[in-house]
C-alpha cells in the first residue's frame, strides 16, 4: 500500500497473469476437491495434504534422476501416481468401511488423515526447505509488456486448460465419468441399476487426490516445498468451492480464477497482508450469493 | 380462510403443483385426495413455506403468505403435522411438546429459568387431550409409529393453531388405529374449533369425515366440494375413482 | 430456581469433586496444579464448544479461533495498555463473542458439514493475520511475559482463580441447557425442519448459540493467559480446534459432562506423550481414527439402538430436569 511506486499497466497485466496462472494450480487443486466433494458428499481435509505430499513427491523423484529436465518430467508424471497410491490404501483399507456411516464420520476420517500423513511427511522428509528447478526449457522468462514473466507460469497457463478439458471430456465423454456424474445428483439410482457404489466412491476419491498430487508436484517449482503447504491450499480450497458451488467443476474454475487474481493483485497492493483480498472477495460474494456463485450439486 | 390461486411449482422439469386451487372455509375439516405422486405433499410443503411456490397465490385471511418462510407462516397460525413421523427422537414427549408450546408463547430464547418450571399446565394439557399423558416421560424415539403420528399432532396443537394441516395422518397406520386417530381429529375439530386440511388414501375415512374434499390430480385440482359433489362428479369418476 | 438443581444426586457429586479440587494445592506438586489449571482451561473449552457440537449438532470445526482472539484480545490489552485487568478480562470474551457472531452469519447459510468447512476457512484467516501481524502480535513468536494481576500470578493463585471461573461458568452453561433456549436448542438438533414448522427461526436460534459458545470460548482463552501469562498463533490454529473436537467426541457428546472428561484425557496423554516424540498430531489421528472404528458409541454418545436399549435410564435422565 505505501512502497510509493506508480503501479503502471504492465505491471498490472503481469500481475493479471501471475495470478491466472496461481489460479491454474488452485483449480487443478480444488477440481480435485470439488470432485469428491460432488460424488461423496465429503470435504476431504486430507487433500491439502496429498497435495503437500505430490510436491514432496516430485522433490524426491526428481532428485532420484539427478534433477534435470528427465527428473522433471517424471516427477510430474509420478508423483502424482504416488499420490494416487497413497490414497487408494488409504481409502481400500479404511475409507471404504465407513461409507454406511453418517457423513461427519466421513469427515472426521479424512481429519485423522491429515493429521497422520501431516506427521509422516515430517518424518519422511523432514522440517526442511526443497526447491525442485523446473526443466531447462522452462527456465527464464520471456517478455510480455516489456516486462520478464517467467516461462514456467506460461507452461501453467498451458496447462490448466488442459486439465479442465481433460476433466470436462472425461465427465461427458466417458462411461466411468457419467456413472461418477449420475453418483453425485443420484447415488441410490447408482446402487439400483447394479452398479458397485463403493468403487465408484473409490475411483472418484483417488481421482481427486491424483489431482491434488498433481497440483503439488505442478507448484513445486514455484515455492519452496515445506510442512504447512498443506494448511494454506485446504483453505483456500475449501473457501474456492464454497464461493464456487459445492462440487461444482466449473465453479471450481470460476472461484480458482477470483481468488487466484485478487491474491495477486493483494500482493502488488498489501504484500504483508495479500491474504486479506482472496478473503475480501469470498466475503462480497457469499453476502450477495450464499450459495456461492454456480448451481452446486446439491 | 384459507384460498389458494393458481398454484405451481416445478423441479427442474418435473411439474409437481400445476395449477391447484383450494378453499378452506374456518371451521371446516377439508380433504385433498389424488393419487400417488398428484403433489397433495408438496401443495402442503407449498403452504406451510417448506417450499417456495413458481407461480401463483396463498392467501391467508386475504394476506399472501405464499413467500414467507416456514416460521413466519406458523405464527400467523397454521401448524402442521408431515407425512413421515417427524418428532424430535432424542427428547422426552413431554419436551416434543413444550418446545412448540414455548415457541407460541414466544419463550424459546429464555436462557436462565429452568424449562421444567415454564409451560408445563399447557403441554399436560395438550398431552391429555391426545391421549399421550402415560408416556410422556418417553423418549419420543422410542414411541410406536402410531404414538409419533399422535405425537406429531400434538406438537402441532402446541402452535394453537387457527389452521391445522395433516399430512396423511394415518399412513402406516392398523385399522383400529385409523379409527381412533380419525375420531381424535373429528373431536379436536369439534372441542376446540379447529379448522383441519388433510390428505388421505383411504377414501372411505375421506368421505366419511370431511365436510369439502378437493381432488388432485397430476398437480391441478379438478374439483372441490361437499363429499356428494365431489362422488357424483364424472370427471372425478373417470380420472380417479374409477380405478380404485 | 435453585431447588431442583441442588436436590439432584450429581449436584452432590460435583460439589464433592469441587471441594477436593479446591483443597489439592495443599497436597498436590507444583507441575500437577499447573497441569490441572490447563485442563480447566481446555475443558472449559471443550464444554463451549459442546454446546455448538454436542446440543446444537452444529459442526463448528474452528472453534479454537475464538478461543485465541478471547486470548490475544485479553493479552494485547495487559501487554500493551494499561487499562485495569478486569476490564481486559471482560474484553476478551467479547471480541471472542463478536467474532463468533460475525464468522457465524456467513457460515450458517451452509448445512452442516460445510458450515465446518467454511467455518475452517473464516477462521484461518484471523490465524493468518495474528500470525503476520508481527507489530502488534508478535507474529509467530507471540508475546510472552504479559503482566498478570499479583493475587493470580502464582501457580497456586491462577489455580483458584481458574477453577472458579471454571465452575460459574459450567453451572451457567448447566443453566442454559436446562432452559427453554437449551431445549429449543436441542430440539433443533434434533430435526431442523420441525422446528422451523413450529415457529422457530431455526438459524437465528443457531447463530445465538454460536455467540454464547464463543463467549465462553473467549473465558478459557482468558483463562489460558492466566496461567501461561503468554499467547501465540497456535492458540488459533486448526489442529488445536480438532483436538477439542476429539475431546468432546471422546467424553461423548450428547452428554453434559463429557467434555471435561475429554479434555482430562487429551492434555494429560499430550503432556505425558509428548515429552516422549515430537509426533503428537500422528498419535492424534490414530486416536481419532480408533475413536471412529472401535467406539461409536462413544463418538456418537448415543445412537439409535443404544437409545432403545436402555430407554428407560435416558428417560430417567430427562425427568431430572
Amino acid at each position: 500500500m505505501e512502497g510509493g511506486q506508480t503501479i503502471t499497466l504492465a505491471a498490472l497485466s503481469i500481475t493479471l497473469l501471475v495470478g491466472l496462472s496461481r489460479a491454474m494450480i488452485l483449480f487443478i487443486v480444488t477440481s480435485g476437491l470439488s470432485f469428491v466433494l460432488g460424488v461423496l458428499r465429503v470435504p476431504n481435509v486430507a487433500h491439502g495434504s496429498l497435495y503437500m505430499i505430490g510436491a514432496f513427491a516430485a522433490y524426491s523423484i526428481s532428485a532420484l534422476f539427478g534433477s534435470g529436465s528427465v527428473g522433471f518430467w517424471l516427477a510430474l508424471i509420478f508423483a502424482p501416481l504416488v499420490v494416487a497410491l497413497i490414497s487408494l490404501i488409504a481409502e481400500r483399507s479404511l475409507f471404504c468401511h465407513l461409507y454406511e456411516r453418517e457423513h461427519l464420520m466421513l469427515l472426521l476420517f479424512t481429519f485423522a488423515l491429515m493429521l497422520i500423513l501431516g506427521d509422516l511427511t515430517k518424518i519422511v522428509w523432514g522440517a526442511d526447505y526443497r526447491s525442485i528447478m523446473p526443466p531447462s526449457l522452462l527456465q527464464g522468462f520471456v517478455t510480455i509488456f516489456d516486462s520478464p514473466f517467467p516461462k514456467y507460469n506460461l507452461f501453467l497457463l498451458i496447462i490448466g486448460p488442459l486439465v479442465a478439458i481433460g476433466l470436462w471430456l472425461f465427465s461427458t465423454k466417458t462411461k466411468m465419468g457419467k456413472i461418477a456424474r449420475a453418483a453425485a445428483v443420484d447415488m441410490e439410482m447408482v446402487g439400483a441399476i447394479g452398479i458397485n457404489v463403493s468403487w465408484v466412491f473409490a475411483f472418484a476419491f483417488v481421482l481427486g487426490c491424483l489431482l491434488a498430487g498433481l497440483g503439488g508436484a505442478l507448484v513445486s517449482p514455484t515455492i519452496s516445498v515445506t510442512l504447512g503447504m498443506d494448511h494454506d491450499i485446504i483453505i483456500e480450497a475449501f473457501l474456492i468451492v464454497t464461493i464456487g458451488g459445492l462440487g461444482n467443476m466449473w465453479g471450481a474454475l470460476v472461484g480458482s480464477l477470483i481468488f487466484g487474481i485478487t491474491q495477486s493483485f493483494g500482493v502488488l497492493l498489501w504484500p504483508q497482508f495479500a491474504i486479506v483480498f482472496p478473503y475480501l472477495a469470498v466475503v462480497i460474494i457469499l453476502t450477495l450469493k450464499p450459495t456461492g456463485l454456480l448451481k452446486s450439486v446439491w | 380462510m384459507l384460498r389458494v390461486e393458481d398454484l405451481h411449482k416445478s423441479f427442474d422439469d418435473f411439474k409437481a403443483v400445476n395449477g391447484a386451487h383450494l378453499t378452506v372455509e374456518s371451521g371446516q375439516l377439508v380433504a385433498v385426495i389424488g393419487p400417488n405422486g398428484a403433489g397433495k405433499t408438496t401443495l402442503f410443503n407449498l403452504i406451510t413455506g417448506q417450499l417456495q411456490p413458481g407461480r401463483g397465490r396463498i392467501l391467508l385471511n386475504d394476506e399472501d403468505i405464499s413467500k414467507l418462510p416456514p416460521h413466519v407462516i406458523c405464527r400467523k397460525g397454521i401448524a402442521r403435522s408431515f407425512q413421515i413421523a417427524n418428532v424430535f427422537p432424542r427428547l422426552s414427549v413431554f419436551r416434543n411438546v413444550q418446545v412448540s408450546v414455548l415457541s407460541q408463547q414466544k419463550l424459546s430464547n429464555k436462557l436462565f429459568r429452568p424449562a421444567s418450571q415454564i409451560a408445563v399446565e399447557e403441554t399436560g394439557r395438550i398431552l391429555e387431550s391426545v391421549g399421550l399423558v402415560d408416556k410422556k416421560m418417553d423418549l419420543a424415539g422410542s414411541l410406536s409409529h402410531g404414538d409419533k403420528r399422535i405425537l406429531e399432532i400434538a406438537i402441532a396443537l402446541g402452535n394453537e393453531p387457527e389452521l391445522l394441516i395433516l399430512d396423511e395422518p394415518t399412513a402406516g397406520m392398523s385399522p383400529d388405529e385409523t379409527a381412533t386417530t380419525m375420531a381424535l381429529i373429528q373431536r379436536l375439530a369439534a372441542d376446540q374449533g379447529l379448522t383441519i386440511l388433510f390428505c388421505e388414501h383411504d377414501m372411505e375415512v375421506v368421505f366419511g369425515t370431511a365436510q369439502s374434499i378437493m381432488v388432485m390430480q397430476q398437480g391441478g385440482t379438478i374439483v372441490q366440494g361437499d363429499p356428494q359433489t365431489v362422488r357424483h362428479n364424472t370427471e372425478v369418476q373417470e380420472a380417479y375413482l374409477g380405478d380404485e | 430456581m435453585f431447588g431442583e438443581l441442588i436436590r439432584q444426586k450429581s449436584f452432590g457429586v460435583s460439589l464433592a469433586v469441587f471441594l477436593v479440587l479446591l483443597l489439592a494445592p495443599s497436597f498436590l506438586p507444583r507441575f500437577y496444579i499447573y497441569l490441572l489449571a490447563v485442563i480447566f482451561v481446555t475443558a472449559l473449552l471443550a464444554m463451549s464448544l459442546n454446546l455448538c457440537v454436542g446440543h446444537g449438532m452444529l459442526f463448528q470445526f474452528h472453534h479454537g479461533v475464538f478461543y485465541g482472539v478471547g486470548a490475544y484480545t485479553a493479552g494485547l490489552l495487559l501487554a500493551k495498555t494499561s487499562i485495569p485487568w478486569w476490564m481486559a478480562f471482560v474484553a476478551g470474551p467479547l471480541a471472542a463473542a463478536f467474532a463468533g457472531l460475525l464468522i457465524g452469519l456467513f457460515c450458517i447459510r451452509l448445512n452442516k458439514l460445510y458450515f465446518g468447512m467454511l467455518q475452517i476457512s473464516l477462521g484461518s484467516l484471523i490465524w493468518a493475520i495474528a500470525f503476520r501481524w508481527y507489530g502488534l502480535t508478535g507474529g509467530d513468536d507471540g508475546i510472552h511475559g504479559i503482566p498478570i494481576p499479583d493475587f493470580i500470578a502464582s501457580t497456586t493463585g491462577s489455580y483458584y482463580f481458574v477453577l472458579i471461573v471454571l465452575g460459574i461458568c459450567l453451572f451457567l452453561m448447566y443453566l442454559i441447557l436446562k432452559s427453554p433456549f437449551g431445549s429449543t436448542l436441542q430440539a433443533i438438533r434434533d430435526n431442523p425442519e420441525r422446528c422451523a414448522a413450529v415457529g422457530i427461526h431455526v438459524r437465528h436460534h443457531q447463530l445465538k448459540t454460536i455467540v454464547i459458545a464463543t463467549f465462553f470460548g473467549g473465558v478459557a482463552g482468558v483463562l489460558f493467559v492466566v496461567v501461561e501469562g503468554s499467547i501465540f498463533p497456535d492458540l488459533l490454529f486448526w489442529v488445536l480446534s480438532l483436538e477439542i473436537f476429539i475431546m468432546c467426541l471422546l467424553g461423548g457428546w450428547f452428554t453434559f459432562a463429557g467434555p471435561i472428561l475429554g479434555a482430562a484425557i487429551i492434555v494429560s496423554l499430550r503432556t505425558f506423550v509428548g515429552t516422549y516424540t515430537e509426533y503428537w498430531t500422528l498419535i492424534l489421528g490414530v486416536i481419532l481414527i480408533l475413536l471412529i472404528f472401535f467406539l461409536p458409541e462413544g463418538i456418537m454418545g448415543y445412537n439409535y439402538r443404544q437409545l432403545f436399549r436402555s430407554r428407560t435410564k435416558y428417560a430417567h435422565d430427562s425427568q431430572m430436569e
